[in-house]
């Protein structure tokens, strides 16, 4: 970044530099739950559904003020993680002005927040004209709103969101799908630091150890079969904390075009139905999907590609 | 012990996987009762009702008994074993070997024989020792619910599993696993294996040669509404199949890995397309005096000259009468089954608390 030096007076500096930055969304989890790390010790970890079709857009400008502002200004946990990303990256200054804009839907499970807070680190990176890692930005961003997506990763990552820590990496991406992604309650939002962190039971837990261990195969062997039938499974557990309206509507819909399964927000209110993209009726699956769901009052469907 | 350690400990116990067939995968366990007689302890620690100083007691007759006592040497509990004549001097040795104190019954319960007997001296036992335990293997949902574990190993490395075939003696190993399994693949089949005389899917108690599957009394962690299909074999088809077992594959078994092996390996020809795994329990060391002996193979007819190629289809339990018999018993539970049955009896009474 450059600045001006007074040669007379060696304390004027001011600061000028900008940087900007987009993060994408999700559409809820494929797998969301708790694990066991290698000292047994658990975790509450998930897998986000990545939407790259909606976003965060951060820009981040440098001024003589003492500390960040935001714009606009409710976006609170995003100039939280600005002002964390200054401190993490040791930068010279410590003020300027902060701006989100975003079409991501807030309080539905699509990561609003943590798009938010994640393009905003990435501005003030570059604004500093400073790299950071995904692995860095996750624990600014988990510091700055509590639980958080892993989006900012480039691949799926088992993430500890309330942690911002990595519990496994994957050694290939997720396998192409085509997503078809709607609201189950278009009136309603959940807070997901108000919504209470799901209690689970033993037997539970012990389910999760075969959720885990199926999607790591799925993922590795790039099984979108498996994957579709491991995000079921996460979701059909979760109906019990925060049940979603019409889901067993929208199960059966998965069921008879024959996708593969459906996602759920494990704290929203959005679901998915999921499609094989290598799959040659993929479209003509997700267009009879589309006709039954609006059958049952769902007629806002974003359809979108990872 | 640390959860890290126990968990090393357990994975030492893990099954190999072996593929039999393209479409046939065996778990050859060394011992598959370590991980019901883990997981129960450590529920039972969990819950409160195990603490360092508890006596653990336990009615068997065979490989729970031996592998609670394994699970004990690595906790430091104290743990007493009731048996009767069907335990062996082998695991009498390995079990008084690992510190485990046992008593034989002498003489069976006027109904419900032997396992009777043995839970009613187990009652005795409990009433001496206010600090005792006693993990429940019939009746204990942390038997069924300890197969976490292997479920996962079964989907890491195999990915989608179409059928399931075990024997059936708790429940535990198979009811366990295919609940597991279902989570992910609803439509598993799931194919148990009893022995004639055996109560557990309506037949009447009566005496068995083969020993490790089948049951006089209903344990509780058998869940009927699980099973597709259910096969009765004989002790003669199963000690036949486990020693083919040994000369066609190599694999050095115990009966009851036979008697699966009878079963799953016609169940995977007839489906070419399903991918099929089932249970071999444990190994063969503790069969060298039966099964491995010719001479009393021959003495006690055992050898069959060949095994049938395929079951008798019944209707209903009852008919299926001294040679491999199956029937569709269609995720049904115990009383409609029984319901179905001409002249049905009065329903077996089930595994009552000590």
């Amino acid at each position: 970044m450059s600045f001006q030096v007074d040669v007379r007076s060696a304390t004027a500096l001011t600061p000028q530099g900008s940087g900007q930055s987009i993060a994408i969304a999700q559409y809820g989890e494929l797998f969301q739950g708790v694990v066991a790390d290698e000292e047994q010790n658990l975790h509450r970890c998930l897998v986000s559904l990545p939407c790259s079709k909606l976003h965060s857009a951060a820009k981040f400008t440098f001024t003589d003020q003492d500390t960040v502002t935001v714009l606009p200004c409710v976006k609170e946990k995003a100039r939280r993680a600005a002002l964390l990303a200054l401190k993490r990256l040791d930068a010279p200054f410590s003020g300027g002005v902060l701006e989100i804009e975003s079409n991501i839907s807030e309080g539905k499970g699509m990561g609003s927040s943590t798009a938010d807070c994640t393009a905003a680190v990435w501005a003030v990176a570059k604004a500093l004209q400073r790299s950071i890692s995904s692995r860095e930005t996750a624990e600014v961003v988990v510091n700055a709103e509590i639980a958080s997506g892993n989006t900012m990763f480039e691949r799926a990552v088992l993430f500890a969101h309330r942690e911002g820590r990595v519990l496994e990496y994957y050694s290939q991406p997720l396998p192409g799908m085509v997503i078809l992604g709607l609201d189950t309650a278009r009136d309603e939002t959940v807070d997901t630091l108000d919504f209470p962190a799901a209690c689970y039971s033993s037997r539970e837990i012990e389910n999760f150890k075969v959720l885990r261990a199926a999607l790591r195969r799925a993922i590795t062997t790039q099984d979108v079969e498996l994957l579709g039938r491991v995000s079921t499974a996460s979701a059909e557990i979760n109906q019990k904390f925060l049940p979603k309206p019409l889901f067993g509507h929208i199960c059966q819909i998965s069921h008879e075009v024959n996708a593969l399964g459906v996602a759920v927000a494990h704290s929203g209110t959005v679901m998915a139905i999921l499609f094989d993209l290598a799959d040659p009726s993929c479209n003509a699956k997700a267009r009879s999907a589309t006709t039954m769901l609006s059958q049952i009052g769902i007629t806002e469907v974003l359809r979108f590609q990872i | 012990m640390d959860n890290g350690r126990s968990v090393a400990l357990l994975d030492a116990y893990r099954p190999a996987l072996v593929p039999l067939a393209y479409n046939l995968t065996a778990a050859a366990f060394p011992l598959m009762k370590i991980y019901p007689a883990f997981g129960c302890v450590q529920e039972g620690i969990t819950e409160g009702y195990v603490n360092d100083d508890t006596l653990i007691v336990e009615s068997s007759s065979g490989t729970m008994a031996l592998g609670l006592a394994i699970v004990c040497r690595w906790t430091g509990h104290r743990l007493t074993i009731v048996s009767d004549y069907a335990c062996d001097p082998l695991i009498q040795m390995r079990l008084r070997d690992l510190g485990a104190h046992v008593e034989i019954v002498s003489h069976p319960s006027a109904t419900g024989g032997y396992q009777r007997a043995r839970l009613d001296r187990l009652g005795e036992i409990r009433g001496e020792h206010p600090n005792s335990w006693w993990p429940n293997q019939y009746g204990n949902p942390a038997n069924a619910k300890a197969y976490s574990r292997f479920a996962s190993q079964l989907v890491e490395t195999l990915g989608q599993i179409d059928c399931l075939v075990g024997t059936v003696g708790s429940g535990g190993s198979v009811c366990g696993t295919a609940s597991y399994l279902r989570m992910l693949f609803p439509e598993l089949i799931v194919v148990g294996v009893d022995t004639f005389n055996s109560v557990l899917f309506g037949q009447l108690d009566g005496p068995r040669a083969l020993r490790g599957l089948g049951n006089s009394l209903m344990p509780t962690n058998l869940d009927h509404t699980m099973f597709d299909e259910v096969h009765w074999v004989s002790a003669a088809e199963a000690f036949t199949a486990t020693r083919l077992l040994h000369r066609k594959t190599a694999l050095f078994r115990g009966g009851t890995s036979g008697a699966c092996w009878q079963v799953a390996r016609h169940w995977a020809e007839r489906h070419p397309n399903l991918r099929t795994v089932c249970l071999f329990p444990d190994d063969g060391h503790r069969y060298v005096q039966n099964i491995y002996n010719d001479s009393y193979m021959a003495e006690n007819q055992l050898w069959l000259a060949s095994l049938p190629g395929c079951p008798q289809e019944v209707k209903s339990p009852r008919e299926a009468e001294s040679e491999w018999s199956w029937m569709e018993w269609g995720r049904r539970t115990y009383e409609q089954v029984l319901s179905e049955m001409p002249n049905a009896s009065r329903s077996t009474p089930l595994v009552s608390s000590v």
